[in-house]
C-alpha cells in the first residue's frame, strides 16, 4: 500500500482520472464527488477539482460551498498558494477538493498552468480527480489532457453513447498520453441513471448496447435513484449513503477502480426472475 | 430481378460485372493532337495498346460538334477499341450511338488529373488499370485497426481502406479506392472519393448513417430495412448504389 505520510511520498506520483461525458447533465459531478469521497473513505488520499470554471458546481455537491476562498484559476495565476485554495472536507479524512472560479470564464486555464498544479498535488495524493465541464472544447480537453485514467460517464440515451464516444476518440489523440506516444489513457465507461425497467420497456439503451458501442471495459452501474438528487440538494455524496443503491453502487465502481473484482449490480429489472430475463430477453412491450 | 428467372430455358442471362475499363479524357478535340501525343504513348507503354478497349472522356470538353468518327479512327490505328463516350452534350450522344459505341452520363465529381508529366496534355489515362501494373505502379492502401469513433475520419487518400473494428455513428471513414470495414459500419463511408465508379462498400453488420461511391449515395433512410445488420457490399450499378448481401 501507498504510505501515506508526505515525508516518504516523492517517488509516488498520484493517479489522475478525469471524468468526462461530452454530454452535459449525465452526472459527471455527482460521480465525481462520490468517487473522490469513495477513494478516500478506502484511506486514499485524494483531491477533487473542479474543472468546470465559470459554471462550478462540484463545491455544492460537496457541501464545502461556504469554505470556498480561493480556486483553481487564483492558484494557476500565482493569487493564492495551493495550500489557501485547497479545502479539506469535513465529513471525510484523506478529501480535499480544489473548487473553480465563478468568476472567471474556461480561457483563464493554461496548459503549464494545469500542469503545474497537478505537478504539486500529485506529491502529497494518491488520486486526483478531475471533474471535466461538459462540452468538448478547452475546458473539457483541459481537464483530461493530463489523465492517466478516463471514467467516461453515459446515461443510456443514444445522444449521451454518441458524446462519449466523441470524447474517447479526443482521450486516444489529444492527452498527453497519446501525444507522448506512452501507453494510451485507460478508459473507464460508468453508466449512470440506468433503470432497468424502462430499459425493459425499451425506453432506454441496454447495458449490452452501450457497450458494444463504445467498446470499453465497464467500471460501473450506476441506477436511477432519489438518493442522488437528494445528496445533491444536501450537499453529501451520494456514497455516504451506503444503504441506498446509488450509494452502494458507487462504492462497487470505486472498488473496482482500485482494482478489486466486485459482481455487477443493479442491472436487473426488478420483479423480473432470473430464468425469464436468461430467456425471455424479448418480453419488451 | 425477374429478367433471370427460368435460367434453364433461356438463352442468356443478364449479370452486373465489374471490369477494368481505360478511360480516356479528352482535353483537346483535335485528332491530329491526339493521334501526335498516342504514338508517344504507344512507344512509352507498346504492351498496353494491344486492342484496349477505351471510354472516351469528353467531359473536359465544350465542343458540341467534336469529330468524334475521326477521333475513333486514330484510335484504332493506335489499338485501342473506343467502346463507350462518357459526357458530352446531346450531339455528341448522337453520334456516339450512330457509331455504335455506347453514352455513359458525365461523373458528378471530377477526377483529379493523374499525368503531370507533359507540358501540354491532350490524353490522360487513369492510371489505376493495367498501364499502371506494367509501370509497376503500386496504390498506396491504408489498414486502420479499432474502433472509429465519433468525430473522427479516417482516409486513404489513395487506395482502399481497410478498418479493423467498428465506424461508429458520427465518424467518417473514405477512400479514393474501397472501404472494407471487419466490424459494424454506423457511421459515414464513402468510396471511390475521386470519382472511381468501380468502388465499392464492404462491411460486417450495416447500419450506416451514409454510404456513397464517386459521389452517389444513399442516407440511412434510403436503405432498404431488410439489408441492416447484414454483411454487405455496396455498388454503383447504372448511377444508383446497389446493396447486396455478402454471402
Amino acid at each position: 500500500m501507498i504510505n501515506n505520510l508526505s515525508g516518504n511520498r516523492k517517488f509516488i506520483l498520484a493517479k489522475i482520472i478525469v471524468v468526462t461525458s461530452g454530454k452535459g447533465g449525465v452526472g459527471k459531478t455527482t460521480s465525481a464527488a462520490a468517487i473522490a469521497t469513495g477513494l478516500a473513505l478506502r484511506g486514499n488520499k485524494t483531491v477533487v477539482i473542479d474543472f468546470d470554471v465559470g459554471l462550478r458546481n462540484l463545491d455544492l455537491i460537496m457541501g464545502c460551498e461556504r469554505r470556498v476562498v480561493y480556486d483553481l484559476v487564483n492558484v494557476i495565476q500565482g493569487e493564492a498558494g495551493l495550500n489557501q485554495a485547497l479545502i479539506r472536507d469535513k465529513r471525510t479524512e484523506n478529501l480535499h477538493i480544489l473548487p473553480a472560479s465563478q468568476t472567471r470564464d474556461k480561457d483563464a486555464l493554461t496548459l503549464e498552468g494545469v500542469e503545474k498544479v497537478l505537478n504539486d498535488l500529485a506529491e502529497d495524493f494518491d488520486y486526483i480527480i478531475c471533474d471535466s465541464p461538459a462540452g468538448i472544447e478547452r475546458g473539457a480537453q483541459l481537464a483530461m489532457y493530463f489523465a492517466d485514467e478516463a471514467v467516461v460517464v453515459t446515461n443510456p440515451e443514444v445522444s449521451s453513447v454518441r458524446d462519449s464516444d466523441r470524447i474517447l476518440g479526443l482521450l486516444s489523440s489529444k492527452s498527453r498520453r497519446a501525444e507522448q506516444n506512452r501507453d494510451p489513457v485507460k478508459e473507464h465507461l460508468l453508466i449512470t441513471r440506468y433503470n432497468a425497467n424502462r430499459v425493459d420497456d425499451g425506453d432506454m439503451l441496454n447495458l449490452e448496447d452501450i457497450r458494444e458501442i463504445l467498446a470499453i471495459e465497464l467500471i460501473g452501474l450506476i441506477p436511477e435513484s432519489e438518493a442522488v438528487l437528494r445528496a445533491s440538494n444536501q450537499g453529501v455524496p451520494v456514497v455516504h449513503d451506503d444503504k441506498s443503491d446509488a450509494g452502494q453502487a458507487y462504492l462497487d465502481t470505486v472498488a473496482r477502480l482500485m482494482g478489486e473484482e466486485v459482481p455487477l449490480r443493479f442491472h436487473a429489472a426488478q420483479k423480473r426472475s432470473l430464468i425469464s430475463r436468461m430467456f425471455g430477453g424479448g418480453g419488451r412491450r | 430481378m425477374s429478367l433471370n428467372r427460368d435460367r434453364a430455358e433461356t438463352a442468356f442471362t443478364f449479370k452486373g460485372g465489374m471490369l477494368p475499363m481505360t478511360v480516356m479524357e479528352l482535353t483537346s478535340g483535335d485528332p491530329e493532337r491526339v493521334r501526335a501525343q498516342l504514338a508517344g504513348k504507344v512507344s512509352q507503354a507498346p504492351a498496353f495498346f494491344q486492342h484496349t478497349p477505351v471510354v472516351l472522356s469528353v467531359e473536359r470538353l465544350d465542343e458540341p460538334h467534336l469529330a468524334l468518327e475521326r477521333i475513333c479512327a486514330v484510335c484504332r490505328a493506335h489499338k485501342l477499341l473506343p467502346v463507350a463516350v462518357r459526357g458530352g452534350p446531346d450531339p455528341v450522344k448522337q453520334s456516339a450511338w450512330a457509331l455504335g459505341l455506347g453514352w455513359f452520363p458525365p461523373q458528378e465529381s471530377r477526377p483529379k488529373a493523374v499525368e503531370t508529366s507533359p507540358a501540354e496534355p491532350v490524353v490522360e489515362v487513369e492510371t489505376e488499370l493495367p498501364l499502371a501494373v506494367a509501370e509497376g505502379g503500386q496504390t498506396g492502401g491504408r489498414i486502420h485497426r479499432g474502433t472509429v469513433r465519433s468525430g473522427q475520419q479516417v482516409s486513404a487518400p489513395e487506395g482502399d481502406l481497410v478498418v479493423i473494428g467498428a465506424v461508429n455513428p458520427g465518424a467518417e471513414v473514405l477512400a479514393a479506392g474501397s472501404v472494407h470495414v471487419y466490424g459494424p459500419l454506423r457511421g459515414r463511408a464513402l468510396a471511390g472519393i475521386h470519382g472511381d465508379r468501380e468502388a465499392g462498400i464492404f462491411c460486417h453488420d450495416l447500419h450506416a448513417e451514409l454510404l456513397s461511391v464517386a459521389g452517389t449515395y444513399k442516407r440511412l433512410e434510403d436503405i432498404d430495412p431488410r439489408m441492416l445488420g447484414a454483411s454487405v457490399q455496396v455498388q454503383l450499378r447504372e448511377d444508383q448504389l446497389r446493396i447486396s448481401a455478402l454471402t
